[in-house]
């Protein structure tokens, strides 16, 4: 019966579609945080990194989605890098620009937004005062990384990335990874013993 | 998946921790625009690639075209334009070859030193035939 079997194919094509875009909410939810926190270290500006993973997550599932799951992870890495890449260069070009310009207002984007700095999860007090110590030595000393160390510890410390996913999300050779991650290591070991015994 | 082959030493795991712990405190109003753009990635993904594809391609089926065309037309050119160029050049190479090659030269005068004997032979057998 060749409409019934029709039937049965369109069942099975839709089951298949939906059970890979569930893959791909469960994938994009896995990742996303952790994305946001890689983008903002780079960009050091939430709206830039927000903008930066939502690229990322559209670019993925337009273009990847077809792909099998276990590729998305350094794909869609591979893609926020290029897209965080971008946006440093486009904003070193227009931080040239406003360079020139002779009258330059405040930058409102820069204030903290009380709302957006309300803590999710509300640790106990001691806790709390050592973990935003340890939080803001550790960022201030990300971002003083190089951009290549920062992003091969972010990937593999927070991540949790092998060498092997690190270096296809990073566009570079293992070894290049490894070295990468291990001057990241001791430099951040040299400014942050005090917090990280 | 594990991270790491070697044991993460303790600097490493106090690292990590403090990592995992600033992703937990990411706020509400982040995680609400974070999850607005998985939703729009969703459909972006459900809609299908095809017309994103299309459109992106047609810059480069537009260039492949142009470059077709290009060639097409040059190459339809190329024998009315370059024809002359190649006779004159090609007369002026045998020229230089003659002038160049005393062998050839020396062939040429021993042959026509036994046709010119020839022709005057002729001649003379002519006119005393005449006469």
């Amino acid at each position: 019966m060749p409409a019934a079997l029709h039937g049965d194919v369109d069942l099975t094509e839709s089951s298949s579609a939906q059970s890979r875009s569930r893959a791909l909410n469960q994938f994009l939810a896995s990742v996303e945080l952790k994305a946001f926190k890689i983008a903002q270290a780079a960009l050091r500006h939430e709206e830039d990194a927000l903008d930066a993973v939502q690229d990322a997550m559209l670019q993925l599932a337009r273009a990847y989605a077809q792909r099998p799951p276990e590729q998305w992870k350094p794909l869609f890495y591979r893609i926020l890098e290029n897209r965080i890449r971008d946006m440093q260069r486009r904003r070193t070009v227009r931080g040239r620009v406003i360079a020139w310009l002779p009258f330059r207002g405040e930058d409102d984007e820069d204030e903290p937004d009380p709302i957006a700095q309300a803590p999710s999860s509300e640790p106990g007090p001691v806790r709390r005062l050592e973990l935003n110590e340890a939080m803001g030595a550790l960022q201030q000393a990300l971002e003083a990384l190089p951009r290549r160390q920062q992003q091969a510890f972010l990937l593999r410390t927070l991540e949790g990335m092998d060498v092997a996913e690190t270096a296809t999300a990073m566009g570079c050779s293992q070894g290049s990874v490894k070295t990468h991650y291990f001057r990241a290591v001791q430099a951040l070991r040299a400014q942050l013993g005090d917090f990280y015994v | 998946m594990s991270p790491e082959q070697e044991p993460l030493t303790p600097f490493e795991r106090n690292a990590r921790t403090v990592l995992e712990e600033s992703v937990q405190r990411v706020d509400a109003r982040t995680r609400s625009r974070l999850n607005q753009a998985r939703q729009a990635a969703l459909a972006a993904a459900a809609a299908g690639p095809a017309w994103w594809r299309s459109f992106t391609l047609m810059p480069a089926a537009g260039a492949v075209a142009a470059a077709l065309l290009v060639a097409v037309t040059l190459w339809h050119r190329e024998p009315a334009s370059e024809l002359p160029v190649l006779d004159a050049q090609r007369s002026a190479v045998e020229d230089m070859d003659l002038l160049a090659d005393a062998e050839g030269l020396d062939l040429v005068q021993d042959g026509d030193n036994s046709f010119y004997e020839w022709a005057a032979t002729q001649a003379d057998a002519n006119a005393e035939s005449d006469g």
